[in-house]
């Protein structure tokens, strides 16, 4: 694990990539902090700089992990790590570490931010809110590089992972405006559900290669639907607003903008981290097998 | 050192490895040969544990796979058809890497590599890039990382590819030295190289195992190896030669 961690942190800064990642990002934290936190003298870093720049995260995160499994696989490097007596978590897990220390650069320079304002005047309580803001702030990160290296793990084309990355996380940046939209009633929750049924029996049938099983699996769950929808209509509605709010990747972080410490965000960003780096671990497992 | 037994592999529905049964004895020259296709390298890919078999019992150094394959894979080195070489490193860099990465001792790791690169001829592109190397080079970089963490098997699939006839000279010397002190399955359609290094020959066609022995075994009987090769292999056999003839 510690050599795949070194080699794939080394070429991070072989060539470009890694300076004008980490260019990229501070630009932008860089140019917030100077105008709001130094320009109007606003202690609160959490908001002011991390929360507003974090749309950036849309196109850094991609960027960052877009090679690290696809690119591999291209070059057929794969081959000498999956035949290595490394097992494949040692791989997921290696290649995840060095892309968060890639991450954790500017995230370093964010504590200097961080310190200059508390150097300035700014209190301790402030100080504190600052960083805790700033660790939520990485987690997310290291949450969204989980999922990127798990897409990343899904093809051979780095360009493929990279926009797949960027949408994933577009949706999951707009899911709070999207969600408003689809709580309008019970029907839009009945309509989504059995397009997700639709879709997962598609993907039964496909798997399966059985024309018959998709449907009786398509029949047998929009039979489940209608009975849920005319009993308990209100369980559809409910089980549909949870999940959407747990797809909203973003909002959990604003707990920590407010100037409070919630415990259940760090919580939910690990749980995303493990979730994807599992999934990894289980896609680069079941492809051997195909 | 290596039992296979009743190994199928199918890709979809394809067929790749159909029922094949071998066995290789410790200390051996053993050669994989067969057409383009024949499934000499996806039973390579799954001796070295890359890939998983739909069927069939494979044991690798005494290790069951895919049950114990940490285990068997640190019992092998292997260079695939296509050498697994990252261009932005440097020889030496990528040497250590590969080095680390089968649990070579920190302590070893440089003696490691400098006797690897030795034995395959690199030892004055050690600090070039990867990127600038000629094929040849490249294919021995990959020969070279397979040797490292000394391995009681190596697997080469089609270890000559790319070479100049000077370095298809060393390389096939480098093997028969391997042979003394490694068990060695290397995978060619070229019939002469085969002669060349090997003690014993499993001819595929199709997937299936077409034929196994000794070299004298297949060449009972003043019958040339091309001679079998053509009768076991049907169709592909005169393409294979012209192929062998341009080499």
């Amino acid at each position: 694990m510690t050599a795949i961690f070194k080699r794939e942190l080394r070429s991070y800064f072989h060539g470009m990539l890694g300076y004008v990642l980490t260019a990229f990002l501070l630009a932008s934290s860089g140019i917030y902090f100077l105008a709001l936190n130094l320009g109007y003298g606003l202690t609160d870093f959490g908001y002011y700089t991390l929360y507003r720049t974090i749309f950036m995260l849309l196109l850094y995160i991609p960027v960052l992990t877009m090679r690290s499994l696809a690119e591999e696989r291209r070059s057929r490097t794969d081959q000498l790590l999956l035949t290595s007596p490394v097992p494949v978590w040692g791989i997921v897990l290696g290649k995840f570490f060095a892309m968060c220390a890639v991450f954790a650069l500017p995230c370093l320079m964010d504590v200097v931010m961080i310190l200059i304002l508390w150097a300035l005047g700014g209190t301790v309580p402030a100080l504190a809110a600052n960083f805790a803001a700033l660790l939520c702030y990485f987690l997310l990160g290291c949450a969204a590089i989980a999922m990127g290296e798990f897409l990343s793990g899904l093809t051979e084309n780095p360009i493929i992972a990279a926009v797949a990355g960027f949408s994933v996380l577009l949706l999951a940046y707009m899911m709070p405006s999207l969600r408003s939209l689809f709580n309008a009633g019970s029907a839009v929750a009945l309509a989504v559900f059995t397009a997700i049924a639709g879709a997962a029996s598609l993907m039964a049938g496909l798997r399966t290669r059985s024309f018959i099983l998709g449907c009786l699996t398509f029949a047998a769950l929009c039979l489940g639907l209608t009975g849920l929808f005319l009993l308990q209509s209100a369980w559809l509605t409910e089980a549909f607003s949870a999940v959407l709010s747990v797809l909203c990747f973003f909002t959990p972080f604003e707990d920590f903008v407010n100037n409070s410490f919630s415990l259940p965000t760090l919580v939910y960003y690990l749980t995303v981290t493990g979730m994807f780096l599992f999934f990894t671990a289980q896609s680069i497992e079941k492809r051997r097998w195909n | 050192m290596i039992e296979v037994s009743h190994l199928t592999k199918t890709y979809g529905r394809h067929l790749a490895v159909d029922d094949v049964s071998f066995t290789v004895e410790d200390g051996q020259i053993c050669g994989l040969l067969g057409p383009n296709g024949a499934g000499k390298s996806t039973i390579m890919n799954i001796l070295t544990g890359y890939l998983s078999a739909t069927g069939g019992l494979v044991t690798v150094a005494g290790h069951p796979l895919p049950e114990e394959a940490d285990a068997a894979k640190a019992c092998v080195g292997y260079l695939p058809e296509q050498p697994p070489l990252y261009p932005e490193m440097t020889v030496e860099e990528y040497l250590l890497f590969a080095a680390e990465l089968k649990g070579v001792k920190r302590a070893d790791r440089k003696e490691q590599v400098r006797k690897a690169a030795h034995r395959t001829g690199l030892d004055n592109v050690m600090p070039r890039l990867i990127r600038s190397l000629s094929n040849g080079y490249r294919q021995r970089v990959g020969i070279a990382q397979a040797l490292l963490g000394s391995p009681k098997l190596i697997i080469l699939d089609e270890p000559t590819v790319g070479l100049d006839p000077a370095q298809v000279v060393e390389i096939r010397k480098l093997i028969r030295e391997l042979g003394k002190a490694h068990t060695v399955i290397l995978s060619s359609h070229i019939l002469s190289e085969v002669q060349a290094v090997c003690q014993q020959v499993l001819i595929l066609s199709k997937g299936k195992l077409a034929a196994s022995g000794t070299l004298e075994e297949l060449t009972a009987g003043d019958r040339s190896l091309e001679e079998v090769f053509m009768e076991l292999t049907g169709g592909n056999a005169e393409e294979e030669t012209g192929e062998e003839e341009a080499e």
